[in-house]
């Protein structure tokens, strides 16, 4: 596996903080960020459903393989020098469940959360 | 000769044996581990083991000298090889921890080595084909 690409949602001012945090980290994987439902993603991935990568953070592996949510962060984890080895503690059985729940509930309020932490534009 | 000099020079001596017995198991044991961690690069490995070694050197041959001296007077040779335990004591100490942290030197890199072509953590939820530009 050579490139991720995240498709990200610019409306979000937490999402555009991470993508500012995930710049500067050292990488194992190339990161390439490309915002939702543009005209660059619909190209790119013409047959994916781009209404749902509306919901929550996907991750494209440059084979094509497709990772939402949770998922999608474990691999985000895992390109990065500092965390791969939290991508495997954080999906072993035992933590899996939690890490998709604090990752849900992150994705679903992210808006809320931007606001309360004034990451709005 | 009296007795200070001889619990300084027996102080010199066993210090310096134990710091060479010690970095040389190092040099010899730390070579397997440096050449797996560089994916049998010998000569890599060899000058990484020799750099760590010289390290290893420096720094407990100079903790030697710095705590040489005594700082008060020795009567007896009782006290003599009292001083001499409590000194040795000390290195054995600091050569054990110096030992320890070059075997957390070692087993991260080794770590670090075995996560760079490591798989990923999850199976994708789906494929979909990438149209490349």
């Amino acid at each position: 596996m050579s490139t991720l690409t995240l498709l990200y949602d610019p409306e979000c001012g937490l999402c555009r903080r991470v993508h500012g945090w995930l710049a500067e980290q050292p990488k194992l994987v190339e990161l390439k960020m490309i915002p939702i439902k543009t005209d660059a993603a619909r190209r790119l991935y013409p047959q994916l459903n781009h209404d749902l990568t509306a919901e929550d953070l996907t991750v494209i592996s440059s084979e094509g393989a497709v990772y939402f949510g949770p998922k999608a962060w474990l691999m985000v984890l895992w390109a990065l020098c500092k965390y791969r080895e939290w991508s495997y503690r954080l999906a072993t059985p035992q933590l899996l469940p939690t890490t998709r729940r604090v990752v849900s509930m992150i994705s679903e309020h992210r808006y809320q959360i931007s606001r309360a932490a004034g990451l709005t534009r | 000769m009296n007795i200070e000099i001889a619990t300084y020079l027996t102080y010199l001596s066993i210090s310096i044996a134990l710091t060479i017995w010690v970095a040389h198991t190092l040099h010899k044991n730390g070579r397997i581990f440096l050449v797996d961690v560089f994916h049998g690069n010998e000569p890599l490995a060899d000058s990484v083991n020799h750099l760590l070694v010289v390290g290893f050197y420096l720094i407990n041959l100079g903790f030697v000298s710095l705590t040489l001296k005594l700082g008060y007077e020795i009567a007896s040779p009782k006290e003599g090889i009292e001083a001499l335990s409590v000194k040795v004591g000390t290195v054995l100490l600091v050569l054990g921890g110096m030992h320890f942290f070059n075997l957390l030197i070692f087993s991260r890199m080794r770590r670090r080595a075995t996560m760079r072509d490591a798989p990923p953590p999850v199976y994708p939820d789906t494929f979909t084909p990438v149209q490349e530009a």
